[in-house]
């Protein structure tokens, strides 16, 4: 009989790199984690309309920085620098997501015949992430530069972009695809990093967190249409009585 | 209560071996008795009706890892699953996918694992140039050991490497099952390798960085291995030691 021996090589004290692979792990997880956060509080503050045009208006003009301007009324290019901001972080954010992206037809059927072999929940959410974080490749921008390039927001002109302008159709696409990608995307760094090993009870806030944000969305969308609807043309901006 | 239910075994059939064999799913009927599992009634199938069928298995206990097999959607081992947990008496069984097939529910896990083994250097290598055996060996500490011991429980069936959609789509990704004793050698005090030099082999898109955390290895290890903490801590700290070189 015969053996054979395997006699390992010695050991490289090098580094050979790879750095990459860590730095842009770590920077498609805090991208995600900045862009996630920001979406929480962002959905949060438009959905102060469902308070009443008063309460939409202070929380637009507080934002914009209206305690140091003399009008009161803010600078809109606080909202444009944000934007051109966050265009940047989604930029960092798709390119280094990009490396998960399936490219080739073969790996798209391997991951359907997976999905269709194997019954898995999480293999399962993060194919809806990547549907959605397909979308937003598309979505996110459009929203992004409408903001960079005429930053009207108030209760009349946000409602008037919202009905007149047809952009509920962006929002309607937008809305789900982002509260779903951003969610299980949160939920995901948190696994994957070791921040929290209640995996389980973490996926179920996600969940619920998940139909909140729907909820919350959908209502002050609806709002927006129901307010735009009442604007006659051409819409002047809000004023508190 | 399970007995006197007639079960139904969809099973995967293809022989590459036979010329113009073509891959089906071919239904079989079963008694099922009390404390039947899936590899008994395998067992069954082969010598009552239909001696053809061709699956593995060594140990019949959960610790060979050779009788790994898709059951219901769900990669797990035969000889560990209870026929009464499907309530429907319908039971569907596929070979575990991403490996080579050698035929119906038999798939070539040792080729796998011997080239992962390879690739990833996985056995020990010693502190100091010469071993002298008539030396007695520095005895290792309890906890040590007791961490090692629990990541050295893997059994090598493959249901990690099946279960994970990320292996299914890259070829070269090396999958919980290397990124696992990986994390066992870099624990152990006796092995001379470097934090580095662990990196050197993982630190990249086809090792701990090209896990998109699908966590189908952690949900669906037939001996609950930590592969979500393992994976986590490696990748944490790799990350820091090649963000900072």
């Amino acid at each position: 009989m015969t053996t054979k021996t395997y006699v390992p090589n010695p050991v490289s004290p090098r580094v050979l790199g790879h750095h990459w692979s860590a730095k842009a792990d770590r920077l498609q997880s805090a991208t995600g984690v900045l862009m996630g956060v920001f979406l929480l509080f962002h959905l949060h503050f438009e959905s102060s309309i469902l308070l009443g045009k008063d309460a939409f208006y202070h929380v637009v003009h507080f934002l914009e920085g209206s305690i140091f301007s003399d009008d009161g009324k803010g600078f809109p290019i606080i909202t444009q620098i944000i934007s051109v901001f966050m265009l940047a972080v989604f930029v960092l954010h798709a390119l280094t997501a990009l490396r998960r992206f399936p490219t080739q037809l073969g790996q798209w059927r391997a991951l359907q015949s997976s999905l269709n072999t194997i019954r898995h929940s999480d293999t399962r959410i993060w194919y809806f992430q990547l549907l959605t974080g397909a979308a937003l490749f598309f979505l996110v921008p459009v929203h992004l530069f409408e903001m960079i390039q005429a930053p009207n927001i108030g209760p009349n002109m946000s409602a008037e972009r919202v009905y007149h302008d047809n952009t509920w159709v962006l929002y309607a696409l937008l809305l789900p695809a982002v509260v779903v990608h951003a969610v299980f995307g949160l939920y995901r760094v948190a696994v994957k990093w070791g921040l929290t090993f209640q995996r389980h009870k973490l996926r179920r806030f996600a969940h619920g967190l998940m139909i909140y944000l729907m909820v919350l969305g959908i209502a002050s969308l609806m709002c927006y249409l129901l307010i735009g609807s009442e604007l006659t043309l051409p819409v002047t901006p809000y004023s508190p009585s | 209560m399970s007995q006197g239910r007639t079960l139904t075994f969809n099973i995967f059939r293809f022989d590459p071996q036979q010329p113009g064999d073509k891959p089906k799913m071919v239904s079989y009927q079963l008694d099922e008795t009390p404390g039947m599992t899936v590899f008994i009634a395998l067992n069954r199938l082969r010598e009552e009706q239909d001696s053809s069928l061709q699956f593995d298995f060594v140990c019949r206990a959960g610790i060979c890892g050779s009788c790994a097999m898709v059951i219901n959607g769900m990669p797990t081992l035969a000889c560990r699953t209870l026929t009464s947990k499907f309530s429907d008496a319908t039971i569907t069984l596929m070979p575990l996918p991403g490996f080579e097939l050698i035929g119906d529910l038999s798939v070539n896990t040792g080729k796998f694992m011997r080239e992962i083994a390879e690739r990833l250097k996985l056995w020990l290598h010693p502190r100091g140039d010469g071993q002298d055996i008539h030396v007695l060996e520095a005895p290792m500490d309890p906890e040590e050991a007791a961490r090692l011991y629990e990541l050295e429980r893997c059994v090598e069936c493959g249901v990690c490497v099946s279960a994970c959609a990320t292996k299914q789509m890259r070829e070269t990704f090396v999958g919980a099952v290397g990124l696992m004793k990986i994390a066992r050698f870099e624990l152990d005090s006796r092995d001379a390798r470097s934090v580095d030099d662990f990196y050197h082999v993982i630190g990249n898109q086809d090792g701990v960085f090209g896990c998109m955390t699908l966590l189908g290895c952690q949900d669906n290890c037939p001996k609950d291995l930590p592969h979500m903490q393992q994976i986590a801590y490696l990748r944490r700290k790799m990350s820091a030691t090649l963000v900072s070189c």
